[in-house]
């Protein structure tokens, strides 16, 4: 398979660090290097460069260290570029974000090393080893996706994704069933349509909550029983007395955030209203936002009183404790734990602690630092790759809507308004999963009486 | 020189290729087997019925018109028997652009018929036998024969099935039950069990057609007229044809050019089905077989039944219906729209009700037919099955519906039944080359839920599909098997050539007011008066697909850059053996799609439901590792 286009990834951790490596790789690489660096002379294969990387409308972003490698003798076999720049998640994104710009496409998970592997670069008999790496880093790329898309932006993408086919189907029908009884061609309401979402999605785009994850960093949910220490655990951790607390169970009804400092990598506490069976309407109302929270968090601290009998927790929020991204947090280890204690959800890691006068305060956050930085920081970046694919892809869905637009004004070029409605369908597509011509078909059907 | 026609029985000598069916797909896929060289046994059931127009009396329209003139393009015959035996030239679509912009010629039926049939006669390496055929001959694990309705056993080295809707067709018009394939034809029973027996599935699927009335019973008063354009655009390209090709069954033998293609054109005629028509559907609903549930095959969407119109669609008032001469020498008259399964009598209260009609006399009733078909998963884009060797399908019985997506399939599964013979690469047209790339891909690879119709719409690269190209994009198709004239080959490259070289050149040269591409670009209505005069000199069909080309260069290319990219992961080939059961990493439900499909591109894995880019990510890499086991 020939490499045609050219690719583009973080290759360091998200979060902040001193420095931060990203690869382009594919035939644009070496131009793309003597455009953004303002090069007046040729590349050197294998030289380092330090210069300012300018995005495409000018603007320096970052002093750079660049490195050229001309294919085949690169880690791919094809030309490819290694820059090293700031630490900055907001650098990374702007140089990532101005790299797609001048042509190039986010990689998928484990794309460099598949492109060295098909290249011959790799001992052949790697290829299962290859196949874990690809398997392991799609695995997280879609549980980042799947956060990612928990809350709102999979919401709207599916809405707008929604009402475009629902237009679509109307150009459709009046391209493929030109006889038959169709109300008559008016491109006044596709027109608004596709202006409608463009400005939504550009809003969206512009307001960006689905690059909170870059601003704001990771975000870790304290969860548990009302009266756990859940308020306590957030204000121990933010150095703060943030979250309301009150020995009346049941005080946090809503959730509270705040950030945690001063740990290598950027996190999010979010406070979460308490959990348990039964409760009036407000405190299910807080429920619900609790799972809502728990399911979008990157990692759970589940509060336990361990003094008491183990709580009883709601089956949803039992299923969200994945021991992968939970810890245990046993509170009140001034007192002596209660022997029900002992046998509860085994398979999760523990860590006793007394919240009640912040004296574990500064173990916790250090003990917490440096689970989630091994975490989250060992194998890649997916959340940051996601988040720039998702921009990416919303930034292109405008684009095709509004050149989609242009074609349905006066005088009208239906198929050509439709080809960018695809594009726009299939740029959404990237977000939530390909979306089939049948579901046009289906609007299509249901919408018109076909058939002579 | 090649053997003469004659019947062979007994497997000592057998035919290189036997067709099932004469229909629309099985005609032109024993002309393009007999072309490429094999000898080729057609049998039918009943030879007067050889390409019947079982259904309306058009060939084309938006997509399908799009196929004709590929079927053309690839020496197929619909293209020229339609235009040949045409009474009425429709261009779909003149006010939009050129990429769907569809032909449609309503047909006189018969003519039609007797034109495939001559064809088929005159072909040499070809033989007609009518015989119904009853069952497969298996050795293993690949057909060697057909057994025959006449105790004849046939032998051939491939075996192409087109059995239309006549296996276990079952016709209802109410409770009225006639087995049957068509109004006044058999049913193919017991080839189904043959095909059981073998390990194919199969299923049942529904389809309908309306009443046909006597045209002196019309009161064309109360319809508008609806007339054919003053100057037709046809199917077949007489640019690179021979004049020859041009001929009507009234002179046979003499192959002299026949009517000329347009010319003394009838009229279609349009009324609508109301409120009153409405009123009656719904009083009898409780005696459609339809509603009942009598009827088990699902019925496509895009052409419902009148009762499905009114009762799905209850909010809109009436529904148009199309008065379609069937013919020159019959005053027998279509209704397209009126499609039915519902009783005798309620067919005739519903005609009566319809402006027009009052007075209309029936000649056959409307009915609905379910069928048996093998859903298309289960072959290769080859169209031979993957659970018998040799074996090709093509037509109604891989799941679709309409004439000119038969006789694609059929002509695909001809090519490659010869192909099979003469140890041949076989022939797969791609989705960014072709509607029939796309057909055929899409029912191998996704398989379909209701008699499969071809859309523009399907199509990824709509705008590279303009009918007049298809013989530029099958270039390399045409040349490969021979499927054509040298003669014709070498006008097809010309044209090419010439089309390339003022596509490029006229982005160069400067005319009054620019660049030539660019005033073009900005007057898209007129031809500037001082075009090169070398360029008008060029044949119509030529500047047309220039002027297209350099008009709408900008979104070709784009439509180019991406079939691109589906060709990088349409040329990774599946290499031979690969067991997708035991691929290491693969999601199990990825793995058992794959298995069930077993596709032959990387690009064809991609495009199965249930299979994910992280899959495809997979398979690339022990794909390659398993080349170089």
């Amino acid at each position: 398979m020939s490499t045609t286009e050219t690719i583009v990834a973080a290759a360091t951790p998200t979060g902040r660090s001193a420095l931060a490596v990203l690869r382009l790789d594919g035939p644009l690489a070496a131009s793309i290097a003597v455009a953004a660096l303002n090069r007046t002379t040729p590349l050197v294969a294998r030289q380092s460069m330090t210069a300012h990387w300018h995005a495409l409308n000018g603007a320096a972003i970052d002093q750079v260290v660049a490195v050229y490698f001309a294919g085949p003798r690169s880690f791919t076999g094809s030309d490819s570029l290694e820059l090293t720049c700031h630490g900055n998640p907001l650098l990374i994104r702007r140089l990532l974000a101005d790299c797609l710009a001048r042509g190039c496409r986010a990689a998928e998970p484990g794309e460099f090393t598949r492109r060295a592997f098909l290249a011959g670069k790799l001992d052949l008999t790697q290829a299962e080893a290859v196949a874990d790496l690809i398997h392991a880093s799609s695995e997280r790329a879609l549980a980042s996706a799947q956060r990612q898309l928990a809350g709102e932006l999979g919401d709207h993408v599916a809405a707008w994704s929604d009402r475009l086919l629902l237009t679509l189907a109307v150009l459709e029908a009046h391209i493929d069933f030109p006889e038959e009884d169709l109300p008559p061609e008016d491109p006044t309401g596709p027109l608004a349509c596709l202006a409608k979402i463009e400005s939504e999605l550009s809003g969206y785009a512009r307001t960006a909550r689905h690059d909170a994850t870059l601003r704001e960093g990771l975000r870790v949910a304290v969860v548990g029983a009302p009266n756990a220490g859940k308020s306590s655990l957030l204000n121990a951790l933010t150095g703060s007395a943030r979250a309301l607390v009150s020995p009346e169970p049941g005080t946090t009804r809503d959730y509270l955030e705040a950030p945690i400092a001063g740990l290598p990598l950027a996190l999010t506490a979010v406070d979460t209203a308490g959990l348990r069976s039964g409760g009036n309407a407000l405190e299910n109302a807080g429920m619900v936002r609790t799972l809502e929270q728990a399911r979008a968090a990157h990692f759970l601290l589940l509060v336990l009183d361990r003094a008491t009998p183990p709580p009883t927790l709601p089956p949803e929020l039992l299923a969200l404790l994945d021991p992968r991204r939970t810890l245990v947090i046993l509170n009140k280890s001034d007192l002596p734990a209660h022997p029900a204690q002992a046998n509860f959800l085994p398979a999760l890691a523990t860590l006793p602690c007394c919240l009640l006068d912040g004296r574990d305060a500064e173990a916790l956050r250090t003990r917490l630092g440096e689970i989630l930085v091994e975490r989250e920081l060992a194998p890649g970046a997916e959340d940051l790759v996601v988040s720039i694919r998702h921009a990416d892809a919303l930034l292109r869905t405008a684009e095709a809507l509004k050149i989609a637009q242009a074609h349905l004004s006066p005088p009208a070029q239906t198929e050509l308004a439709s080809a960018r409605c695809r594009e726009a369908l299939e740029c959404l597509g990237e977000i939530v999963g390909r979306i089939d011509n049948e579901r046009m078909l289906d609007k299509l059907f249901a919408s018109f009486c076909i058939g002579k | 020189m090649r053997p003469p026609k004659e019947i062979r029985l007994g497997p000592s000598r057998p035919y290189d290729v036997i067709v099932c069916g004469a229909g629309h797909a099985g005609v032109e896929a024993a002309l393009a087997a007999a072309r490429m060289g094999v000898e080729v046994l057609l049998l039918s059931g009943n030879i007067d019925t050889i390409a019947q127009m079982s259904c309306n009396p058009a060939i084309g329209g938006q997509a399908k018109g799009h196929i004709v003139r590929e079927i053309d393009a690839l020496g197929g015959e619909m293209g020229l028997t339609a235009d040949t035996t045409g009474i009425q030239y429709r261009l779909l679509n003149s006010s939009k652009g050129p990429a769907v912009q569809a032909p449609r010629v309503q047909c006189d039926k018969k003519a039609y018929q007797f034109r495939m049939k001559h064809l088929c006669e005159l072909q040499p390496g070809l033989t007609i036998f009518q015989a119904v055929v009853t069952g497969l001959i298996f050795e293993a694990g690949a057909v060697v024969g057909v057994q025959t309705n006449l105790d004849l056993s046939f032998y051939g080295r491939s075996v192409v099935v087109t059995t239309g809707t006549f296996l276990r067709g079952l016709m209802h018009i109410g409770s009225n039950k006639t087995e049957g394939g068509r109004l006044g034809d058999f049913s193919s029973k017991s080839l189904s069990s043959s095909f059981l027996d073998a390990g194919i599935e199969l299923q049942r699927l529904k389809t309908g057609t309306p009443p046909r009335i006597l045209g002196s019973s019309i009161d064309f008063s109360k319809c508008a007229e609806q007339p054919g354009d003053p100057s037709p655009t046809l199917f077949g390209f007489y640019d690179t044809r021979q004049q020859g090709d041009l001929f009507h069954v009234e002179q046979s033998g003499e192959r002299l050019p026949g009517w000329t293609p347009g010319s003394d054109q009838v009229s279609c005629w349009m009324t609508e089905a109301s409120g009153v028509t409405g009123k009656i559907v719904h009083d009898n609903l409780h005696r459609s077989p339809l509603y009942g549930g009598e009827i088990k095959g699902v019925g496509p969407r895009y052409c419902p039944s009148i009762e499905d119109k009114f009762v799905k669609f209850s909010a809109k008032e009436s529904h148009k219906l199309f008065l379609e001469p069937e013919g020159r020498n019959t005053d027998e008259w279509y209704i397209n729209g009126l499609s039915t399964s519902l009783p005798f009598d309620v067919q005739l209260e519903m005609l009566h009700s319809i402006p027009g009609l009052e007075k209309a006399v029936m000649l056959r009733p409307a009915y609905a037919v379910e069928y048996d078909f093998a859903p298309p998963t289960q072959l290769y884009p080859t169209l031979e099955s993957k659970k018998v060797e040799r074996l090709f399908f093509a037509g109604q019985i891989n799941g679709t519906s309409g004439y000119e997506e038969a006789a694609a399939q059929g002509l695909v599964a001809g090519v490659n039944a010869a192909c099979r013979v003469n140890g041949l690469t076989p022939m797969v047209i791609g989705r960014d080359e072709a509607y029939i790339g796309v057909l055929i891909d899409d029912l191998v690879s996704k398989g379909t839920q209701e008699p499969y119709r071809m859309f523009t719409s399907r199509a990824e690269y709509r705008l590279l599909f303009n009918h007049g190209s298809a013989e530029l994009r099958l270039k390399s198709k045409i040349a490969d098997y021979g499927l054509v004239p040298p003669e014709r080959l070498a006008r097809i490259e010309a044209k090419s050539a010439q089309v390339a070289h003022w596509s490029e050149y006229l982005e160069k040269i400067a005319i009054s007011g620019g660049l030539a591409g660019d005033v073009l670009r900005r007057s898209v209505e007129t031809i500037p008066a001082d075009m090169p005069a070398s360029f008008l000199a060029e044949t119509p069909e030529v500047q047309a697909e220039v002027l297209y080309r350099v008009r709408y260069r900008g979104y070709l290319e784009r439509e180019l850059r991406s079939a691109r990219k589906f060709r990088d992961l349409e040329s990774f080939r599946v290499p031979a053996g690969f067991d997708f059961l035991k691929a290491y990493g693969l999601r199990s439900e990825a793995r058992q799609k794959l298995e069930a499909i077993q596709p032959q591109t990387l690009g064809q894995a991609s495009r199965i439901s249930g299979v994910n880019p992280a899959d495809i990510s997979l398979l690339m890499v022990l794909f390659r590792a398993a080349k170089t086991a």
